[in-house]
């Protein structure tokens, strides 16, 4: 039962109030920086917008989402995106997996090994891509000194088509490959201890409990762990914008850094926009599936 | 069915945390044993040396005679029934029965006509499509004995498996426990912190306390003759009062004081007691040995107390009451008896009854009953006590 107030506000109403007025500015905060550029963003995509001639007045409907998919090096750009996520993904699960069962099994230096694996992790990534590229330059980089050492000849790790595409997808799995094992290693720790004394009472070998225990009860943790990374992957754009500007050739051209091109290179914002519109969709939709399935595990 | 030894066990946590210190104990063929004790006496503990889930730090643990101290859970061929009943949480019921016996390359119709038994015998056999989850407590209870029985292993080790139950189906599932260990002969290690469960269900209970046994034996045996004041305390509810006191009188030993009040110490049973003439003692008193009206043959005493509380079990009362020194005694009435606390009532203690102990150690100097003097045969641990001296007070 709710009492009316002096001011005609219920106390629930007021307590509302109230913290309405405490997160006002935040949410200011929020709609200023997120909303307002997303919003303008699919504003731009349905008008004739360009930097050479900036007007809001052509409306011109779905005709930039049309020129988008009509660009010749679109398909080429969805693919080598597509190829960098299930790589970095992929491998970064195995890595990761292995990782954390052995952070696992761990217990002395536990800490220590913790520092170590997310040091990589708290590095910005800009930074991350600097590092490397000095790491892998061609002359003056150490890897090539290190492997000179051992008679192999230099590798043209940012240069070279096909090396330059699994030089990004390395760094970028030095970089995300603790984030896996540390939520990983999070849900091996929640398991319950119970069913893998009941298993070696069963008979179970180590392989067998892995298969038949431990994969089946982490798989919710695994399916979150993929689903995040898979959305980050998709997203990726410090490291080649920083490495390699989508080169060499178009080996590297991950669709966030072609959106990129396209807006401030091509000077055309109305088309990047629909670009971006897009790459939003796929994204909301995973996003989307993820949070349902982690409701769905309540 | 298994004989299991125990010789001189122990077992260390870390560099000197003494979970359970030097115990002998041997488990009959086909027996059903109950390890008791409060938590933290190292019974679990023991239950998962014998399992192999926990590693025998000194000392030689003999499955039907062999030595099985480095012989892998899976091969010593026991089942155990955890207390948190340990499924596995993503597999169905059937799957849950079957996969100990998958592993063993069981070929399948035997595995199939085993968990047909089985669920029929724990009548579960509607539940075997359903995942643990959607299971009652009492349903994966039944489950998880399942799939210990359906593996047909030499002995079952459970692991205080019925405390997560309600009362009502705990004291169903211990008939059904005894009923199976009776239908199949194996040997069963039941460890519970439950008297009741213990007294029963054990054919003979083993008493722990602080990693090492105290008494084992017959239910009723360690009933009577509770080896030490730990074990009378410990077992029945309400448990024996046991209380402070001093032998003293003629020779010392006529009479026992308990500060407030003195009973006298009938002749015949004076003899054991010498030796501890003039010594704090502690007096045991079982509940229903106490009596609010004067019976008929003349071996009772009456002190006179102060009613503290009276609590109504429905087919009997609780009495409470204070002795007058600030020790309480608690008496076993019938269902009619009534008292107001605050009140003064006579009680009339069976002085044939009474046990008494060592203050210091606890251990037994005479029992009550028919029985008298400690036997020597009921505790391997039991020790002759430091002459005493004759004195009186």
């Amino acid at each position: 039962m709710s009492v009316a107030t002096a001011g005609g506000l219920t106390l629930a109403g007021r307590d509302r109030r109230f913290g309405l007025l405490l997160t006002a500015p935040g949410l200011l905060a929020l709609i200023l920086v997120i909303t307002f550029p997303l919003f303008f963003t699919l504003f731009t995509s349905v008008h004739d917008y360009t930097l050479l001639t900036p007007n809001y007045d052509t409306f011109v409907g779905l005709e930039n989402y049309q020129e988008a998919l009509d660009e010749e090096y679109l398909p080429d750009s969805l693919w080598v995106t597509t190829k960098f996520v299930l790589a970095s993904v992929v491998i970064e699960f195995i890595i990761g997996f292995a990782v954390a069962l052995s952070l696992h099994a761990t217990r002395r230096f536990q800490s220590i090994y913790y520092l170590i694996l997310l040091a990589p992790l708290l590095i910005n990534p800009v930074v991350v891509g600097l590092l490397w590229r000095m790491l892998l330059h061609s002359e003056l980089g150490i890897v090539n000194y290190a492997i000179g050492l051992v008679g192999i000849s230099p590798v043209s790790w940012l240069g070279d088509a096909d090396v330059a595409f699994w030089t990004v997808v390395l760094t970028d799995i030095w970089h995300q490959v603790s984030f896996m094992a540390i939520l990983l290693v999070a849900g091996l720790a929640a398991l319950p201890r119970e069913p893998y004394e009941a298993a070696r009472m069963d008979g179970a070998s180590t392989i067998s409990c892995f298969i038949h225990i431990t994969l089946p009860l982490m798989r919710p943790v695994i399916a979150v762990a993929i689903l995040l990374r898979l959305i980050f992957a998709i997203k990726t754009f410090d490291i080649v914008f920083i490495m390699t500007k989508g080169g060499p050739g178009t080996a590297t051209d991950l669709i966030s850094y072609y959106i990129y091109r396209a807006a401030f290179f091509g000077l055309d914002i109305g088309r990047a926009s629909a670009m971006a519109a897009g790459l939003l969709v796929i994204i909301l939709a995973l996003t989307v599936y993820l949070y349902r399935y982690m409701n769905s595990l309540k | 069915m298994a004989n299991i030894v125990l010789e001189g066990v122990t077992k260390v946590y870390g560099q000197d945390i003494l979970a359970v210190d030097n115990i002998d104990l041997d488990i009959r063929e086909g027996e059903f044993m109950v390890l008791l004790g409060p938590s933290g006496c190292g019974k679990s503990t023991t239950l998962r040396m014998i399992a192999g889930l926990e590693e025998v730090t000194e000392g030689n643990l003999k499955i039907n005679g062999e030595v099985v101290n480095d012989v892998d859970p899976a091969d010593r061929d026991l089942a155990v029934v955890f207390q948190n009943y340990a499924l596995y949480p993503h597999m169905t019921v059937e799957r849950n029965l079957a996969f100990g016996l998958k592993l063993r390359k069981t070929p399948r119709e035997v595995i199939d006509r085993r968990i047909r038994d089985t669920t029929a015998m724990l009548g579960i056999d509607d539940l075997l499509d359903r995942r643990p989850s959607e299971l009652s407590g009492g349903q994966q209870q039944r489950v998880a004995l399942g799939r210990a029985l359906v593996r047909d292993p030499e002995a079952f080790l459970l692991d205080e498996p019925l405390s997560n139950l309600d009362a009502k189906l705990r004291a169903a599932m211990r008939t059904e426990l005894i009923k199976i260990h009776r239908m199949l002969g194996k040997t069963v290690v039941h460890v519970t912190h439950d008297q009741v469960e213990a007294m029963t269900m054990g054919e003979r209970i083993c008493i722990m306390r602080e990693g090492r046994i105290i008494q084992v034996g017959p239910p009723l045996e360690v009933y009577r003759h509770p080896a030490d004041s730990f074990v009378a305390g410990f077992l029945a509810s309400p448990p024996m009062n046991l209380l402070k006191a001093r032998l003293a009188g003629h020779l010392g030993v006529d009479e026992v004081g308990l500060s407030a009040v003195n009973l006298p110490i009938p002749r015949h049973r004076q003899a054991p007691l010498r030796r501890h003439a003039g010594s704090e003692v502690v007096v045991g008193i079982r509940p229903e040995e106490v009596h609010t009206e004067e019976p008929a043959d003349g071996s009772h005493h009456r002190v006179d107390v102060t009613v503290v509380a009276v609590e109504v079990l429905g087919p009997e009362v609780i009495l409470v009451a204070d002795l007058g020194d600030g020790q309480e005694i608690s008496v076993r009435q019938g269902s009619t008896f009534q008292a107001v606390a605050g009140a003064r009532i006579p009680l009339y203690i069976d002085l044939e009854q009474l046990h008494f102990f060592e203050a210091d150690s606890g251990l037994a100097i005479l029992h009550g009953g028919a029985s008298g003097p400690v036997r020597p045969d009921l505790g391997s641990y039991l020790k002759e006590g430091a002459p005493g001296s004759e004195a009186a007070l």
